[in-house]
């Protein structure tokens, strides 16, 4: 096999697991809470600059600035859940589409007066790891299993605790659960906080890979929704599967064709998707 | 160095307060300054761009505006995005009345500007734009452009490794392989495709041109695609999200190559380059109009020295920069020809009307050195092809060490021959 072709194709799953965090914290709000949180890429904006400041400017290590940036932006997507998320949860789906497209312009708005329009690096790097005559990132590699890790994680919790069987369960029936006796409101503010807390650990490991400023929402953000539509809006494993799916055809795409080419073939796939199985990939 | 978007209109708008209290000669003269205030470009070179012409807006007030009519400076916020461009265009004439706007950032706004401000009869003077699409066989009579266009990137590339390379790396110019990769927008179609064409009619191989989207998530698998076809050069065109994505992932993807030019905008940005990847980038090169400090004074006309030092202290004072980028230079050098040497003139002669200013335009004759650039001054004529273009401008190839940028081609300006290939202990180097 051409070692670059397969250079491609374990770039393509790298590249996944870098996208597999944010569509696994948006599909566990959606699937939840039934509201798709719009501006979630700004939420892991906003956790990259909190890494930044935090290790750059306030000297904490970057183990501290992650351990840090994890309950923060957890504390943001609750925050957002109570403020913009609860009162609009009985108003018409696009109302809520609207609100959380508008804390788009306010999170970048934010960050723009707090940190300015520069690019701001961590100045953080790994040396790669060469195998034969393939290159692999280190930086990665390491995010590609801490997402694999986090991504392990919620599983278990969602598999193994009473809170994250009530979860899993308002994510199947959301009218009947409070019947038996489990507080809805209580597990969207929780599902709320983790999905926040995953947008964190996406912006831990994205921080070290790309410049933050106040925009870098939109290089992922849209392709992140469009990865949770193909996998299954709500479906937590079809969305972490897809991403792996639409990582590899962006980075094989680009191989064959050309890099503009890539996300025409991954577009074009998401439409076939869309034709051939409108609820998702891997929708039950 | 941290500018903001605040800092930047609060600036614009105390600048015309204080223009509209100013004792002059008569009512002040709305220019809309149009830049990206906010978003990607804002970072990649455009607020410099802003701060620049509003320095040559405050220093042309000083000295008495035109003919004791003042500059009221009228700052809109393009935000990146080209239908927010055209939108802020038309309020500045629709609604604030203006005749001229002066600035913009992206080529991929300037086309359409370009277009709907001769519909409307106003005058477009661009700043930075530097694709040759804006202008090529349009034959505009009211949008100018001092500065260079993008054939000329291709050029000045093209001819700098063709004169270099044989000395340098012992390959001939017909066997050094280049790879072009490019943002794709017109200013990097615009750039690529100029530097398709110079590599052609000399021989050289290109190896891989390929062009990306600027908000690109990932370029690794381009990474792979150019070792696969291994350059000798790697011509990139970009802004700075991208270019630094690139670097970053070309260095761990274990990428090596003898040079490394890039072309403007994100690659004019030395200090946030630097701040990224340190000493990784020296010897690099960057294709662009100089920065007025990287050019030797004594060529320079004794008014355009002057201007040097005023530009340098006061850009210094408002940001704290350690060094003007050269999108300073060129948002003041740029303003500073159209207020001094085109309104200036069509006030005094012939009322500042729009007629008035685009013939002072065409009869502007500034001799190479005249202005802080080192470049002089001559705009084609309507019937020329490239019409509003300075047909005096030029490019130069600088190289970067430790921050600081230096002028190696054209070779009778230089301040001494560039070091290339890229020396071994630096990472993109051939091993």
């Amino acid at each position: 096999m051409d070692p670059f072709l397969l250079e491609a194709i374990v770039n393509g799953i790298l590249l996944g697991g870098v996208f597999a965090l944010p569509v696994l914290g948006l599909n566990l709000v959606f699937g939840v809470v039934d509201v798709v949180w719009l501006c979630y890429a700004e939420l892991v904006m906003v956790g990259m600059y909190c890494v930044w400041f935090l290790y750059t400017q306030a000297g904490f290590p970057l183990a501290l600035a992650f351990l840090v940036c994890l309950p923060v932006v957890g504390l943001l997507g609750l925050l957002l859940h109570q403020v913009v998320v609860r009162p609009l949860l009985n108003s018409p789906p696009i109302t809520q589409v609207l609100a959380t497209g508008g804390v788009i312009f306010v999170l970048q708005g934010s960050a723009m007066l707090a940190f300015g329009t520069d690019f701001r690096s961590l100045g953080v790097e790994m040396p790669p790891i060469e195998v034969e005559d393939i290159f692999i990132s280190g930086t990665k590699l390491v995010a590609f299993v801490a997402a694999l890790l986090g991504a392990g994680a919620l599983w278990t919790f969602l598999k193994f605790t009473y809170v994250g069987t009530a979860i899993r369960a308002i994510a199947r029936d959301r009218e009947v659960m409070p019947l038996m006796g489990v507080d809805p409101k209580r597990i969207y503010m929780v599902a709320s906080a983790i999905g926040g807390g995953l947008a964190g650990l996406a912006a831990c490991l994205l921080v070290v890979q790309l410049d933050v400023h106040p925009y870098i929402g939109l290089s992922f953000g849209p392709i992140t929704f469009m990865i949770c539509v193909m996998g299954g809006l709500g479906n937590m494993l079809g969305g972490f599967l897809a991403a792996f799916l639409m990582g590899v055809i962006v980075s094989t795409g680009g191989f064959w064709w050309n890099t503009e080419m890539s996300y025409v073939v991954a577009f074009a796939c998401f439409i076939v998707v869309m034709f051939a199985r409108p609820r998702g990939l891997f929708a039950r | 160095m941290v500018i903001h978007r605040r800092s930047v209109l609060a600036g614009a708008a105390a600048l015309a307060a204080t223009r509209a209290h100013a004792q002059g000669g008569g009512a002040p003269i709305r220019i809309g300054l149009l830049h990206d205030l906010s978003g990607p470009f804002a970072g990649a070179g455009s607020v410099p761009l802003s701060v620049g012409a509003e320095i040559a807006i405050e220093l042309f007030n000083e000295r008495g505006g035109a003919g004791g009519r003042m500059i009221q400076p009228v700052a809109a916020d393009s935000q990146s995005r080209a239908e927010v461009a055209i939108n802020e265009a038309e309020r500045l004439i629709g609604q604030e009345n203006v005749d001229v706007v002066m600035g913009v950032y992206s080529s991929a706004h300037a086309v359409p500007l370009a277009q709907r401000m001769q519909a409307a009869g106003k005058i477009l003077w661009i700043n930075s734009a530097i694709a040759t699409a804006v202008l090529k066989g349009k034959h505009f009579t009211n949008v100018f452009r001092p500065t260079v266009h993008s054939d000329q990137y291709g050029e000045g590339s093209i001819a700098f490794l063709a004169e270099h390379c044989q000395r340098t790396t012992n390959i001939a110019p017909n066997a050094f392989k280049i790879g072009i990769i490019h943002e794709d927008g017109p200013y990097g179609v615009g750039v690529a495709t100029a530097l398709e064409e110079n590599a052609n009619k000399i021989g050289m191989p290109i190896a891989l041109k390929e062009g990306y989207s600027a908000t690109a998530p990932d370029l690794s698998t381009l990474v792979t695609k150019l070792r696969r076809a291994r350059p000798d050069a790697i011509l990139q065109v970009g802004y700075n999200p991208d270019i630094t994505l690139f670097l970053r992932q070309a260095k761990a993807g274990g990428l090596r190559t003898r040079m490394v030019i890039g072309h403007g905008a994100g690659y004019s940005q030395i200090d946030r380059l630097a701040e990224t990847f340190g000493k990784d980038i020296n010897h690099f090169c960057n294709v662009d109009p100089a920065g007025t400090q990287m050019l030797d004074p004594a060529k320079l006309s004794s008014q355009a020295r002057e201007l040097q030092q005023i530009l340098l202290a006061r850009y210094r004072a408002r940001t704290q920069a350690t060094d003007a980028p050269t999108h300073a230079s060129m948002g003041f050098n740029n303003s500073w020809i159209f207020l001094e040497h085109v309104l200036k003139p069509a006030v005094l002669e012939g009322g500042g009307s729009i007629d008035a200013i685009r013939r002072a335009a065409l009869s502007v004759d500034i001799p190479v050195g005249g202005t802080i650039q080192g470049y002089g001054v001559k705009f084609n004529p309507p019937d020329h092809e490239l019409a509003g273009q300075n047909a005096r401008s030029l490019a130069v190839v600088m190289q970067f060490e430790d921050a600081r940028a230096k002028v190696v081609w054209p070779t009778a300006i230089a301040g001494g021959p560039p070091v290339m290939p890229l020396p071994a202990d630096n990472a993109f180097a051939l091993r």
